[in-house]
């Protein structure tokens, strides 16, 4: 992987896999270093493997000072998102609801390695669909609101979303995004909430719920390969990384179970996708070819395609010189996170009100027309 | 070597090709415009600084003109920070203003290894002077009349205070005069040398000031806070300087922070450290003359 490589994704890469490495970066190295771990939102997470290495006092003080920068903000986003998450619990403690945490707050409560120095812009959390009416309600009784979104963004969420519309607390204004799936309702992929639900776990330190370690590998792989569009979204494949490294180490019987549970809830594509890029990029750990025991398996050409789109997409884009080739791949992911998210016949008028959108911006419009 | 000794054409294409690269107090800025008027505005206000070579700029700016398809033959100007828009795009002739405020927007939310005050900053006799304020209440006035009296300018717009050492940075930036300001400042100091009035921004019409060539050179020097002075424009009003509660100096400090809440305990630490070591006022003026004068005294008297 890294022999093909462009030089700036080299530099971003090895400080990423081997930390103790940037004491050899030059001057103009670290210049681009800090734009790139910025652009991937990985500033803090940098920060702090450099901090625990002791090694910010050994580079350049003016990078040091920015990573510093970082890793203050990123401490105070997870305290806060522990604060709302304190918050959203006491909120609903009289009713049985039973809330999974997902994401950023969840590799938090998990310990994992990638959760440290993260940023956490917004706080997920799941609960079963038959419930969300009443979640949804109880927490805009308590203090929570909704953000002003445009009707047909209000319609997205609500017909063909794996959440409901944001929410923010009206002092706090931390934002808070309910699920109470993993994949959006109009993909092919068909989840059956009720196994995350019941196997769900309690870390020991917490009373907070998260997915159990194959349940939470198989998510991020969703998340990643399902509903995102892959641009700029190393941090996540890093996320990937951290959990199979470490729930692999943990526990010997956990490739067999992952593959299992892969198969039962027919998430065997993002997983395969998942295990495959973690591997190509940062070398994780896997054992064998154990993606090959999954059920479904993308096809050898998407395969192949996916192998050359995804690493360029993923990496930032050169901040002066971006390549038209990363661009392209960055648009046909875009193209296909839409096609496997939604059948065609809503995604061609969703695509065309995007479009229109970014001729006539609807906030700008609605604002003139106010005047 | 600093920018006037760059020859204007050099100083168009670099700003236009490689970035014009310049020091502005603790941080690197790399800017980038092809804009040429923008580009003209900035060489008489930007000479004084530094340019940087072999070493890291922390935030990598640019104009860019914007097509609007829906207003076709409108002129209009994007910020660009590490190639991503912070906020929408302004009519072209604001490009100077939209390239100030987008760095001070940089720097606010990028930095928090220091504590950084909403507060002008002068210095005189080795004493920082803080002048916390809410906008519109005529900080950056003052600020621009006493650095053009012997006091030396740290910044118009930040506080920047090392929580560890508890020394302040200067960070000399133009200083953006609004509205009436500009014609006061013009009629008292006929020396300042302003840049182009700018119309209709947010903040109405805004002229900036060029930093004193002095300040720029020292910027390199921190210094201990000594004298904090809310200060409040009145007009007519008689002079007014009145010693402040430390509890209270510390709810305004704090309140007139960007980062006091993100830097926790470290910040309340450093306030408490800070309103304990210097002098706190509360100040209302309406004459240039007689306010210098009272702050002069006030700085003498160590």
């Amino acid at each position: 992987m890294t022999r093909n490589l462009p030089d700036h994704h080299r530099l971003l890469l090895n400080a990423l896999n081997n930390p103790a490495s940037v004491v050899e970066y030059k001057i103009p190295d670290w210049e681009l270093l800090l734009r790139l771990v910025r652009r991937v939102k990985l500033l803090g997470f940098l920060a702090a493997e450099l901090e625990r290495r002791d090694l910010l006092d050994k580079i350049p003080v003016r990078a040091a000072n920015q990573l510093r920068s970082g890793l203050i903000r990123a401490k105070k986003l997870q305290q806060l998102a522990h604060w709302e998450l304190n918050r959203i619990a006491s909120a609903l403690k009289d009713t049985p609801v039973p809330m999974i945490v997902l994401k950023g707050a969840a590799y938090a409560l998990a310990k994992l390695p990638s959760a440290e120095g993260r940023y956490f812009v917004d706080l997920d959390i799941m609960v079963p669909k038959e419930s969300l009416d009443q979640v949804e309600a109880l927490l805009l009784k308590k203090g929570w609101r909704h953000r002003d979104i445009s009707a047909y963004d209000e319609r997205y969420y609500r017909a063909w979303s794996h959440e409901i519309p944001a929410l923010i607390h009206r002092e706090r204004e931390t934002e808070i995004d309910i699920h109470h799936t993993i994949a959006p309702v109009t993909s092919r992929v068909k989840i059956d909430t009720c196994h995350l639900f019941d196997d769900a776990m309690t870390p020991s330190h917490t009373n907070y719920k998260i997915l159990c370690p194959v349940d939470m590998v198989l998510h991020c792989a969703v998340n990643l390969f399902q509903n995102n569009e892959l641009a700029d979204d190393l941090r996540d494949l890093l996320d990937l990384h951290g959990s199979l490294a470490v729930f692999g180490n943990e526990d010997p019987g956990f490739w067999r179970k992952l593959i299992e549970r892969a198969n039962q809830l027919c998430l065997g594509k993002p997983l395969f996708y998942g295990i495959q890029f973690s591997r190509l990029v940062f070398q994780t750990p896997v054992p064998g070819n154990v993606e090959n025991e999954l059920n479904e398996k993308p096809s050898i050409f998407s395969r192949s395609i996916m192998h050359f789109l995804v690493p360029p997409a993923l990496f930032p884009l050169h901040p002066d010189k971006p390549s038209k080739y990363a661009r392209l791949a960055r648009f046909l992911l875009y193209l296909r996170s839409h096609w496997i998210r939604m059948p065609l016949h809503l995604l061609l008028p969703h695509l065309a009100y995007k479009c229109y959108l970014m001729v006539v911006p609807g906030k700008t419009v609605a604002k003139e027309l106010g005047r | 070597m600093i920018v006037e000794q760059v020859p204007v054409e050099r100083f168009v294409s670099l700003l236009s090709e490689q970035g014009l690269r310049v020091k502005l107090g603790p941080f690197n800025v790399q800017i980038r415009t092809k804009l040429l008027q923008l580009a003209s505005q900035l060489y008489p206000l930007y000479a004084n600084y530094e340019l940087v070579e072999d070493e890291i700029a922390e935030f990598h700016v640019q104009v860019l003109p914007k097509h609007s398809v829906r207003r076709p033959f409108a002129s209009f100007v994007r910020f660009l920070i590490d190639g991503q828009s912070p906020f929408p795009s302004f009519p072209s002739d604001q490009a100077l203003a939209v390239l100030e405020w987008g760095i001070n927007l940089a720097v606010a939310v990028r930095t928090n290894h220091l504590l950084l005050f909403h507060s002008a900053v002068v210095e005189r006799n080795d004493g920082a002077m803080l002048l916390p304020a809410w906008p519109g209440s005529g900080k950056t006035t003052l600020c621009t009349a006493l650095v053009h009296r012997g006091y030396r300018l740290f910044s118009d717009e930040f506080g920047l205070m090392d929580p560890q050492l508890g020394d302040f940075l200067p960070v000399p930036r133009l200083m953006p005069l609004k509205n009436q300001s500009i014609g006061v400042i013009r009629n008292y100091l006929p020396e300042a040398v302003l840049g182009d009035e700018i119309f209709n921004t947010q903040k109405g019409t805004v002229a900036h000031v060029r930093p004193p060539k002095e300040s720029i050179q020292r910027a390199g020097e921190t210094a201990k806070a000594k004298w904090i002075v809310f200060p409040k424009w009145v007009a007519n009003a008689p002079l007014k300087l009145e010693p402040l509660p430390q509890s209270e100096a510390f709810l305004l400090l704090a309140s007139n922070s960007f980062n006091y809440g993100m830097l926790g305990e470290t910040s309340f630490k450093a306030v408490t450290q800070l309103v304990r070591t210097c002098r706190c006022y509360k100040l209302v003026y309406s004459d240039f003359d007689r306010v210098i004068a009272a702050l002069n005294e006030l700085t003498d008297d160590t």
